[in-house]
């Protein structure tokens, strides 16, 4: 055989045949039969009525009665034939069979006899009898559902009332979100962020209990859930700290640092959820930390600018005249409601959430160390820490890497960099608005970040948009980087009057620039194009720039001053070569024959056009003709 | 990182070194030079055990750089490493052993003249003064043959005609980048040079 065996298992089912299915779908067996049982039922299948005397001459059993006479008349024969009793036995079958092949033959042909049903009557219909039973029905009905019926209620009831079962639930809840570990008989939970890397002296500790059922049973319970959480005293409340920029006219305002201002917060209530209050007093604790972190650092760090802390509040100076406070508002519910003060305090939300995520960067670095970890070296150094060995830095280096800035300075960094930032957007917009003569165009970068921004400035004439001036100005934390047309670069401090002027400066430039182009245009020759020119008095800022101008035939001459101070001033000056004498011999061209001579201003607020490259361009054009 | 140079100041007849450095400091202040602290230059030796011939493996340490450590061998070959180094090589004692006697180093002060470190130390061997080191870095040059003029006409001008020529260890690599472990291999130079003098001299005594 090619192919291996298989085992075979033959055996006999065991089912017992299912006597009946009960309402509720439980099964009830037929019971196996027992031993004596068994036996009496194969007993039963012996045929006690099968002629054997013949064969076997044993006394047959206690059923078949047969007489003595028979017995004695005929007398045993063995020699007989044998197959005797085989013979009348099939006779007898046969006759049977005929009698039963007759009686089926007839039932069929339908010949000489019909098999008819017999039409009985109907049972005699008792009325109450029937009822009584149809009603012993739905009694039996109607129980079943009753008890149906109940066991819902009751797990309903049970869903709602607060038993057992629902705190363990709310447990498994509260699990999943806090650490919670079990002392005693008390379960304690963790609300510090020491797991997240915090150091801070105060840790919160939170007991959770199971609200006891103190309504009676009947009534509803209105609580949301068996679970409740207490708070430790301190971290009560709701809490949050507001950072606010304020300019002054003074250099401190210590009028503003004796003011609590406990906003109208809502206070947790005692019946909310369990979450709610947890969160409420993770929050109160990171304020808390966070505002002790800042006025340590505000006490011991020596910046350049004092800070003042004072009770609840810190205040330093950014800029002269702009004030920085960041004050832990922390609002329990006890205190009585005090005034607001008339001046709404204005947060600013962008330097808070800054705050959350130094001080959340913090414990970041507490506990993460970079890699690698190794067993015999110093854990949490920096990579450029670990090179400087094998780089040989030199001790300049190192020290400059010790250097780290804390969470003040860094978040003062910031808030220098947005002041400065929103200030410089409203001088150019300022400028941008009044001035309508070249139009100042800025496109902030979206690109930016909390220490830097940058700008482009577009300054145009319009309808001579072929000659632009762009400015690119880069607003880092306390002065402006600025990159000129040319690519040149200048520092801008953080007054807003040094950018103002330096606007209006390159404004001047730009329209200097501007007759040059025309010149181009003209077809007039530039004679000079000084940027900064040492002619006239000295500015107050800014230098002058001048261009002069000559026309084709040469016999005009245009001189234009651009001074952010003064303005703008256009001279011409008309050469008639006829009239001169004498004329040298050094003198080649027509044009240099007369340099020197009368200027004559020109009034540019009464010449005709839209702006001032409008105007000298409109006077250019009728003075080629002219001439 | 800058380009130094390192030179053995031969100490005259007559004279001890401490007087010999004290002049070199006096040359020092009024050429411009401000003191701007000390500095210690040091080497220890170890020994193969096992090999033949015995091969030779000097560590140093420089104050300029304090998170490092240096380690070269006779052959010339350098590995600068962190200071956790020294720790390995003292698990390495059954196959390095420390020769005895043999720590040398050179100590003294260090001056600042706008871009140039000086610095005049007195070597010494087992506690006794053996010579004096003066080191001149140019800091922002990182290729010795760039400023190798300006360097000489300084050091010319602090210990005379000893400067003549780049020392021998730089000559060879003067349009390389200058790394700090050039300069201990002058320093390594010197050490070795004044070991065996007082190797040399202890026999004739």
């Amino acid at each position: 055989m090619a192919a291996p065996s298989v085992n075979v298992c033959v055996e006999a089912a065991l089912e017992n045949p299912i006597q009946e299915v009960k309402y509720d779908g439980q099964e009830v067996y037929v019971a196996p039969l027992t031993m004596s049982e068994n036996l009496s039922k194969l007993a039963h299948k012996i045929n006690f009525f099968k002629d054997e005397s013949e064969e076997k001459g044993k006394p047959t059993s206690e059923g078949e009665r047969e007489t003595d006479e028979e017995k004695v008349l005929a007398p045993f024969q063995p020699s007989l034939w044998p197959w005797d009793s085989v013979r009348n036995k099939l006779k007898s079958a046969l006759t049977e069979i005929s009698v039963l092949y007759d009686v089926l033959s007839i039932v069929k042909e339908k010949h000489y006899m019909v098999t008819d049903p017999v039409s009985q009557d109907a049972p005699e219909l008792k009325a109450p009898l029937q009822m009584i039973a149809k009603k012993k029905s739905l009694v039996s009905v109607c129980q079943i559902l009753n008890t149906g019926a109940d066991r819902l209620k009751r797990v309903q009831a049970e869903m709602d009332s607060n038993t057992q079962d629902n705190f363990l639930w709310e447990l498994l809840q509260l699990r999943k979100n806090w650490r919670l570990k079990k002392v005693h008989n008390t379960i304690l939970g963790e609300l510090s962020y020491k797991s997240a890397g915090s150091r801070f002296w105060q840790g919160g500790t939170f007991e959770v209990l199971k609200t006891s059922d103190l309504a009676a049973e009947g009534d509803v319970t209105n609580k949301k859930s068996s679970l409740d959480v207490s708070i430790p005293s301190e971290l009560e409340g709701v809490a949050y700290i507001q950072v606010e920029v304020k300019s002054v006219p003074d250099l401190i305002d210590l009028t503003s640092a004796t003011l609590k201002m406990p906003a109208s917060l809502g206070a947790v209530s005692a019946d909310a959820y369990w979450q709610q209050k947890l969160e409420t007093a993770h929050n109160v604790l990171f304020c808390k930390e966070l505002f002790a972190q800042l006025a340590r650092e505000a006490v011991q760090i020596k910046g350049s600018t004092p800070h003042l802390v004072v009770g609840n509040q810190i205040l330093t100076n950014v800029f002269p005249g702009f004030q920085l406070s960041i004050v832990l508002c922390h609002y329990t519910g006890k205190e009585k409601k005090v005034n607001l003060s008339p001046t709404k305090p204005e947060h600013n939300h962008v330097l808070e959430h800054s705050l959350h995520q130094l001080l959340r960067k913090v414990h970041d670095n507490n506990l993460n160390t970079s890699p690698p970890h190794p067993v015999n070296s110093m854990l949490g150094m920096t990579k450029r820490r670990r090179l400087a060995g094998p780089q040989a830095m030199s001790r300049q280096e190192l020290v400059q890497m010790t250097h780290s800035e804390s969470i003040l300075e860094q978040i003062v960094k910031q808030t220098r960099h947005a002041v400065l930032r929103i200030r410089s957007m409203n001088v150019i917009d300022q400028l941008a608005i009044t001035m309508q003569d070249p139009q100042i165009c800025a496109h902030w970068s979206c690109l930016n970040n909390s220490l830097e921004s940058s700008v482009r400035l577009t300054i145009t004439s319009y309808c001579f948009e072929a000659n632009r001036t762009p400015l690119i100005l880069i607003i880092g934390i306390d002065n402006i980087r600025v990159i000129l047309r040319e690519g040149g670069t200048c520092v801008l401090s953080f007054e807003e009057n040094e950018l103002r002027d330096f606007l209006q400066w390159q404004i001047c430039q730009h329209h200097a620039q501007s007759v040059q182009t025309l010149a181009k245009l003209h077809g007039w020759q530039v004679l000079s194009a000084i940027v900064s020119s040492g002619h006239g008095d000295i500015e107050t800022y800014g230098t002058t720039s001048t261009v002069m101008l000559a026309s084709p035939k040469g016999n005009v001459i245009l001189a234009f001053h651009s001074s952010p101070v003064n303005g703008s001033k256009l001279s011409v000056k008309k050469v008639d070569t006829s009239l001169e004498s004498n004329i040298s011999p050094a003198v080649t061209a027509a044009k240099w024959a007369s340099l020197a001579g009368e200027f004559k201003e020109v009034n540019l607020s009464q010449l005709e056009g839209r702006n001032l490259t409008g105007k000298i361009d409109m006077l250019m054009a009728r003075l080629t003709v002219l001439s | 990182m800058g380009v130094s140079c390192v030179y053995s100041y031969p100490v005259p007849e007559g004279r001890s070194g401490a007087q010999v450095v004290e002049v070199l400091q006096k040359q020092v202040e009024t050429l411009g030079g401000i003191k701007a602290g000390n500095f210690i230059v040091d080497c220890e030796t170890y020994q193969s055990v096992m090999l033949n011939p015995p091969k030779t493996l000097h560590i140093l340490h420089n104050s300029e750089h304090p998170a490092s450590c240096f380690a070269i061998l006779d052959s010339g070959a350098t590995l600068v490493a962190d200071t956790l180094f020294n720790g390995l090589v003292l698990y390495l004692k059954n196959f390095y052993q420390a020769r005895k006697g043999a720590k040398i180093e050179s100590k003294g002060q260090r001056f600042q003249l706008s871009d140039f470190v000086l610095k005049i130390g007195s070597v010494s061997l087992a506690g006794s003064m053996k010579g004096v080191l003066v080191e001149v870095e140019y800091c922002p040059s990182v290729v010795a043959a760039d400023c190798w003029n300006l360097m000489k006409e300084l050091l010319q001008s602090l210990i005379g005609n000893v400067a003549e020529n780049p020392p021998p260890s730089l000559k060879p690599k003067m349009d390389e980048t200058y790394t700090p472990a050039m300069t201990m291999l002058q320093y390594l130079d010197h050490f070795n040079s004044f070991r065996t003098a007082a190797a040399m001299g202890q026999p004739l005594r």
